[in-house]
């Protein structure tokens, strides 16, 4: 019996031997009886031939001589370039190997590579040399330690069943000391014996990973090299691996100290206003800085812009909508000196104010709707709150380093343990944690649930925090040390340590529930439950009698299925040898806990033959088939209706320790180095206060740290890149134009003093953006005019950007599809909840679903990774993936042709002359005066009078002509009327004017 | 230069002056033929497009407006067009390319653990499975091709197949997003961006960079696909559709009369004009106006690219057309020769979701794919080699993986698991030499072992052979120099170049 259950894998076995004979570069271990290969004869032409070149007597790129093995062996800049006698970890091997050497030439082929191989795995020795010289030296093969096992081997397969959360069977994978210590069957392991370990024993035959779970559990077989490692570890005494730390920060990767001549890592200073000629232009320090600059270059700022167009450009500015026309009246009638300060403290006021400013901080963020990743890319149906949180974030006025320590640590402000008891307020800071929880995330299918995704989704949510919060490329120290700024490699995965308490890649959940798979799969979800009280009933409402729908679906299908079951059964037990079937169905009488070890066995072994498996009936019987399709069907349609369960898409620590962490060499999980406990970046320590944890007692406390790390007031980095950002909104370029690199490839400041003093300025004043909006918008430099700011009135200074004069802008996607549906009436402006839904039309176009209330604002839009609206899609609304700090701006046909035949357009032109025409009546002239008004918030002039009003007669009478043949029914005259406003107000929305501010 | 080119054009838009003299409007048809002075046809539109445009560096660092005027290669290049047939799902090299006596030998054996361990759907895997098809050496060069594709088998003489292609990933989406973006991840510029952000176009008034889809379904990763990624959004791919209007929002959604959308136009360019009038000097705007007359322009160019009307019946019968099987794919061939005709730098062909994606029935599944698109694409080889279009284009042919020499879902009709460690793609048209086989994978047509060919090195030989050291064609983000092959290690395939 026992013969029969593993001839399989015996089969299997054999087969690999077959398969590994036959294929080339897979050749097995020879005997190593004939003598190892010499340096000279067997390797060093080949060196000359491909490598001498640039690693030669002449020249030693990255240090490196290849030339002599006294040379070879000594190494480069990278270190050793051999291991002798283990070519995998041998960099000159690797190098080649993966085809990244020689550069730009065709790769050694398969035959070099071998001979490179055996020279190293046979020791690495000159011609003649005596073996014993190697054998001195080191071991033949290098020992196989506890980094090469349990993570690349153990940790990615095992942790799901035998980890922190469940350990079934007792046992825990997780360390050495618990796989010594064992489980149910007793230890897992014996060092040095591997043939009486469990652990390989059950690996070995294939029982564990249990093969039958594999795409449930996202893991793969273990192959054999591995195994053979496993095998070795344990029969080397599975020795731990020694912390090599010191020597390797001594070479290449140490934590670097040359920070002096980074700018950006300096805390900021607080500098005077420097004092300029043109003093009556300086209405406040930000103008004395700018001017001193244009001074030095003989210019200064542009005259003071047309009252009417800094209203407008207010507007924009702030809540991305233009004024209305009776706005426009009312501010030109206005003639308090003081104005102006008033109207910004208003739109300050608005609630418009945070749809506006808040979407900026969603870019930074990579607020998305969807998980993307998968071409499924399934709805993220509960993110809209972290939307709607960011947007009161900021029409609240939340002080800055408020708002970053609740995004960053919510969950360890309130404890998510509690959660049931806590009102909608107090999870607020639950909700902000959704600022780690937007990269793309595919991991809910199990098809891209394995361990290098998961190291993905950190990897980008790193790349958002430190670009976003940091002005940081600290995703480029992934795999290797930051090229060009001070942060090791090391500093990477510091970083991603902080987030590892919640995001671990071998402990992890998946980020909703998968589209397929039954609820209640082994991954929990990343999801906290929670509604209020309304939504709550909302959903038992409409959720009750879909389930019992559901639940009678389900019990009629078992009903249903008993006879067949019974009759599977019965044929699956006559398939177990005839001698042992009385003794099964005997073992299957006594109750599992009283069975004696034999019919323990007995019922283990025969699994298969005693249960049905989902699937297996449908499989068998057509009749039953055909049954259970149609149910299924009908479950899924009710399924459809369920409302899901209110929550939280959070991030919140999960309670014990989560598993080591490892600086992964170039990246790859396979391949752990030191272990790295969490920490911000070595070169900035010396600049701010310590990096210091203390733990809450429900959380790690790893992110509530870095919060307070990143809030402490004269931080080098976070006022300053919170600073630019505003400034960057404002004008349309930040003083560091690359807003998520303050490093060394970045931009340099334009303005280093003006950035330091307006990084001190927002501090003190509170961490207050509004503070610092009313101070910029205040300044003389915004209330410039943009009339002339082309090349020849900056005197070459690029971009404009030393200001002088305003720059003019582009109105960026949202501001300008709420522009148009304001101006045409259509603008529904119900704030926060659920995103809209939008359609994909026959031809293509993505459009939004608008209600009889009008259509909502932009950023209340489904952001479906893979629909996004084709307007903003056009206007350059970022991609998120992961997160965009500033957005490009083209100038694409797409968007003449959007703008100029879309429906969006069309219609909204013909509601935009409906509304004028509702406003001011039939006076052809107030008509195009209000059209004016509320497209360019100005009175047009007389000749712009004249024209429009000889092309809206031109039109007028055209259609008046032709009308008949289009609706007789209607009143001729006011319907040609309307129609031709219509084509001049399509032409306006299509007007530089009105898309430039 | 372009300026030049656009005053000729410009001058014939209603001008300001015509529209406040209240001269009569011109209607819209004189105004268009006037463009091409009653020639309708695409060499004359190649050539308003192309005249007076000499050729630009390629963008540096220089902060300059990015634009697709053509711009000289590194080098002297081999291939001015590329046609990207792509053909997602994973076609079979097992069943189609890349004939594997020994799989009989070992027919029925279960796979080993190291096999086993490349299986996407490991709950379905079956035993090592031999091709159904037969293979046959064909043309002068003798290569080997399967039974399935009897046209293409006729054009061996002319292809560089390479049988050694192995990727990185066993799911769609990071496969394909690797074989387009040089990245297992979302978010990086496609192949085709780089391509038309390192040469801009021949033909201002096409896009540059043209995406033929299956009008059935988008592919895995839809739009995504020609994303342009964080390089200006004016080298994303432009879907040109082939049934009915070939871009979104070519013409308005409902009719209007001429005079009434001239008029539209007149007013709108008087608004412009007095604008730039009081903001001088500001590129934007003048671009912006620029940018309104190309759009106009563009409605009839795009139209009658994808005219198929105006080729003869022998040629739509060449490419199927009337047959309803090659009909989809013929249409999308034919256009992708018009476009390249025009000047279009670089147009990708993708195919209805998952066709060559057989985890079960094989057999049926590749009669259907290769029933779709083997006609077409020899006739595609064909015809661009009779126009003499075949010296400057370059036509790739592949997947973004292969399959697994094992069945799946042995219990039904048998099919393939993916396999990215080895796969095959062909190359044929500039700079290819015809009749080579390069590469080779193991005995069980599983992995590449013989010069393997990463999507790197693939990538790195299309910008050769558009004259490009994809080391070079760098852009600038964020302070660091991007590049389509990243820090990945890549070689141009010298074995295949002519």
């Amino acid at each position: 019996m026992a013969a029969l259950l593993s001839r399989a894998s015996l089969f299997r076995l054999s087969l690999l031997t077959a398969c590994l004979a036959v294929v080339p570069g897979a050749i097995p271990a020879v005997a190593e009886t004939d003598p190892p290969p010499g340096f000279e004869t067997r390797v060093l032409p080949l060196l000359q031939a491909k490598c001498l070149a640039c690693h030669g007597p002449q020249i030693q790129q990255g240090e490196l001589d290849l030339s002599s093995l006294e040379r070879l062996l000594e190494g480069g800049a990278a270190g050793p370039s051999v291991v002798p006698g283990s070519a995998e970890r041998s960099l000159l091997f690797q190098k080649v190997e993966a085809g990244e050497m020689p550069l730009g030439q065709d790769p050694l082929s398969p035959g070099e590579l071998e001979a490179i191989r055996r020279w190293i795995d046979r020791g690495a020795l000159a011609d003649g040399q005596d073996p014993g010289a190697f054998q001195a030296r080191n071991d033949l093969k290098p020992a196989v330690t506890s980094h090469d096992v349990l993570a690349p081997i153990l940790h990615v397969r095992c942790l799901i069943c035998h980890g922190r959360r469940t350990q079934e069977a007792g046992l825990d994978l997780r360390t050495r000391a618990s796989i010594l210590k064992g489980g149910k069957s007793g230890p897992a392991m014996v060092p040095g014996k591997p043939a009486e370990s469990l652990l390989l024993q059950r690996i070995q035959a294939e029982e564990m990973p249990p093969p039958k779970d594999f795409s449930r559990y996202c893991v793969r077989p273990v192959t054999s090299p591995e195994l053979e490692k496993l095998r070795r570890w344990i029969a080397d005494g599975a020795p731990e691996t020694p912390s090599n730390g010191a020597s390797r920060d001594s070479k290449g990767s140490t934590d670097r100290n040359d920070t002096a001549d980074l700018w950006s890592f300096q805390p900021p200073s607080r500098p005077a206003a420097p004092r300029v000629a043109q003093s009556d232009r300086v209405r406040n320090p930000i103008d004395a800085f700018l001017l001193e600059k244009l001074e030095a270059r003989g210019l200064g700022f542009a005259p003071p812009a047309d009252r009417l167009a800094l209203m407008r450009r207010a507007y924009l500015d702030l809540v991305g909508l233009p004024p209305t026309p009776d706005e426009v009246r009312a501010y030109h009638r206005d003639s308090d000196p003081q104005a102006y300060e008033r109207l910004v403290d208003r739109l300050l006021d608005s609630a418009h104010y945070g749809e506006r400013w808040g979407r900026y901080w969603l870019d930074a963020a990579g607020y998305a709707d969807s998980e993307g990743k998968v071409h499924a890319d399934n709805l993220r149906p509960h993110a809209y709150r972290y939307r709607d949180y960011v947007i009161r974030s900021f029409n609240d006025d939340k002080p800055y380093d408020r708002f970053l320590l609740e995004q960053i640590a919510g969950d360890e402000l309130v404890d998510y343990r509690k959660l049931d008891s806590l009102t909608p307020d107090a999870v607020e800071p639950l909700i902000a944690t959704g600022f780690l929880r937007m990269a793309p995330d595919g991991t809910w299918s199990g098809a891209q649930n394995f361990v290098p995704e998961r190291l993905d989704v950190v990897a980008d949510q790193v790349e958002v925090l430190s670009s976003t919060v940091m002005g940081l490329t600290l995703a480029c120290a992934r795999c290797h040390d930051h090229k060009y700024d001070p942060l090791p490699q090391r500093d990477f995965y510091r970083f991603s340590a902080i987030l590892r308490s919640a995001y671990d890649p071998y402990d992890w959940l998946i980020p909703q529930e998968p589209l397929l798979a039954p609820a209640g799969g082994p991954f929990p979800k990343r999801l906290l439950r929670y509604g209020s009280e309304e939504e709550l009933r909302e959903v038992k409402r409409n959720n009750g009698p879909v389930e019992q729908e559901i639940k009678r679906l389900k019990r009629s299908l078992e009903e249903k299925a008993a006879p067949f079951k019974a009759r599977l059964l019965r044929e699956k037990r006559e398939k177990i040898p005839e001698a042992l079937q009385a003794d099964v169905e005997a073992a299957l009488k006594v109750a599992e806990d009283s069975r004696s070890q034999l019919q323990k066995y007995l019922v283990e072994s025969f699994q298969e033959f005693l249960t049905v498996e989902p699937g297996e009936l449908e499989k068998r019987f057509e009749e039953y088939r055909e049954e259970s399709a149609k149910v299924n069907e009908a479950v899924r349609k009710a399924e459809n209706k369920l409302q899901r369960h209110p929550s939280i898409r959070a991030l919140f620590d999960m309670p014990g320790e989560p598993t080591p962490n490892y600086l992964l060499i170039r990246g790859e999980h396979t391949r752990p180095g030191d272990a790295v406990e969490p920490g911000v970046p070595s070169a900035l320590q010396a600049h701010t206060r310590p990096f210091r944890i203390r733990k809450p007692e429900w959380s790690s406390g790893r992110r509530l740290a870095l919060a307070k790390w990143l809030g402490q007031p004269d931080h080098p980095l976070t006022a300053r890149v919170m600073a630019n950002r505003i400034w960057q909104h404002h004008f349309g370029r930040g003083l560091v134009a690359t807003p998520g690199n303050f490093g060394k490839l970045g931009t340099s400041p334009s303005h280093p003093e003006l950035l330091d003093w307006l990084a001190t300025e927002f501090v003190r004043q509170g961490w207050s953006v509004k503070a610092m909006h009313r101070l910029i918008m205040t300044s003389g430099a915004y209330r410039q005019s943009s009339g002339n700011t082309g090349a020849g009135a900056t005197n070459g200074h690029s971009e404009n950007s030393l200001l002088s004069g305003f720059p003019l802008q582009r109105l960026d996607a949202e501001a300008l599809r709420d522009s148009i549906l304001k101006i045409s009436g259509r603008l529904d402006p119900t704030p926060f909840g659920p995103a809209d839904e939008v359609e994909v039309q026959e031809d293509g176009e993505v459009t939004s679903q608008c209600t009889t209330a009008g259509c909502r604002r932009s950023v209340y839009m489904l952001q479906r990774r893979t629909t996004p609206l084709t307007m903003l899609d056009t206007f350059d609304a970022p991609q998120l993936n992961p997160n965009c700090v500033k957005r490009s701006q083209s100038m694409v046909t797409s968007q003449a042709l959007q703008l100029w035949n879309s429906r969006l357009a069309r219609k909204s032109a013909r509601h935009f002359a409906g509304r004028v025409i509702d406003a001011v009546g039939s006076d052809l002239e107030s008509q195009v005066e209000q059209v004016y008004l509320a497209a360019l918030s100005r009175w047009p002039t007389a000749s712009e009078r004249q024209a429009a009003l000889r092309e809206i007669g031109e039109l007028d009478r055209y259609w008046s002509e032709h009308l008949d043949s289009h609706t007789p029914a209607e009143p001729k005259r006011s319907r040609a009327r309307w129609l031709a406003l219509s084509t001049f107000c399509h032409a306006m929305l299509n007007s530089a004017e009105f898309i430039f501010y | 230069m372009r300026s030049g080119n656009q005053a000729r054009l410009g001058s014939t838009l209603p001008s300001r002056e015509s529209a406040e003299s209240g001269a009569p409007l011109p209607s819209r048809r004189e105004l268009f033929s006037s463009l091409g002075n009653g020639f309708v046809g695409g060499a004359l539109a190649y050539l308003l497009g192309r005249d007076l445009l000499s050729a630009q560096p390629l963008p540096a660092d220089s902060g300059q407006a990015p634009d697709l005027k053509p711009r000289r290669p590194h080098f002297e290049p081999r291939a001015k067009s590329v046609i990207h047939l792509f053909m997602n799902g994973g076609p079979s090299q097992i069943d189609l390319f890349d004939p594997k006596p020994m799989l009989k030998k070992y027919e029925g054996q279960p796979p080993g653990r190291d096999l086993t361990n490349d299986v996407e759907q490991i709950a379905s895997v079956g035993t090592l499975m031999p091709s159904p098809f037969e293979f046959q050496k064909r043309g002068r060069c003798g290569m080997e091709i399967s039974e399935m594709l009897p046209f293409l088998s006729r054009k061996v003489d002319d292809i560089a197949l390479v049988r050694s292609m192995f990727t990185k990933h066993f799911n769609h989406e990071p496969a394909i997003f690797l074989m387009q973006s040089g990245r297992t991840i979302v978010g990086r510029p496609s192949l085709g961006s780089w391509v038309v952000y390192g040469l801009g176009s021949e033909n201002q008034n096409l896009p540059a960079y043209v995406v033929l889809d299956d009008p059935k379904m988008l592919p895995v990763n839809g739009l995504q696909n020609w994303q342009a990624g964080w390089l200006p959004p004016v080298y994303q791919g432009t879907r040109l559709k082939s049934e009915g209007s070939p871009l979104l929002n070519l013409k308005p959604k409902e009719e209007f009369p001429t005079p009434v959308l001239n008029m539209a136009r007149s007013i709108l360019t008087r608004l412009d004009g007095d604008h730039l009038h009081r903001h001088p000097g500001q590129p934007e705007l003048q671009a912006r106006i620029t940018n309104y007359e190309l759009a106009a322009r563009m409605q009839i160019a795009a139209s009658d690219a994808l005219d198929l009307s105006q080729e003869s019946p022998a040629t739509h019968e060449m490419y199927g057309l009337n047959d309803e099987a090659t009909a989809s794919y013929g249409r999308r061939c034919l256009m992708a020769r018009r476009l390249v005709e025009r000047g279009v730098r670089m147009v990708q062909l993708y195919i209805e979701e998952q066709i060559w994606d057989q985890h079960s029935d094989l057999a049926g599944g590749l009669r259907y794919a290769c029933g779709k698109t083997d006609k077409p694409v020899h006739a595609l080889l064909t015809d661009l080699k009779q126009r003499g279009l075949w010296d400057s284009t370059l036509v790739v042919w592949g997947g973004e993986f292969g399959r697994l020499p094992l069945s799946q879902h042995p219990d039904k009709k048998a099919g393939r698991d993916h396999g990215p460690p080895g796969f095959s793609v062909w190359l044929a048209g500039a700079g290819i030499k015809g009749g080579t086989v390069y590469g080779a994978t193991d005995e069980l047509g599983h992995r590449a072992v013989e010069n393997p060919v990463s999507v790197h090195d693939l990538h790195a030989t299309i910008l050769h052979l558009l004259g490009m050291n994809h080391r070079d064609l760098v852009y600038r983000r964020e302070g660091r120099n991007e590049r389509l092959t990243d820090e990945y290690p890549a070689r141009v395939v010298n074995g295949i170049l002519a």
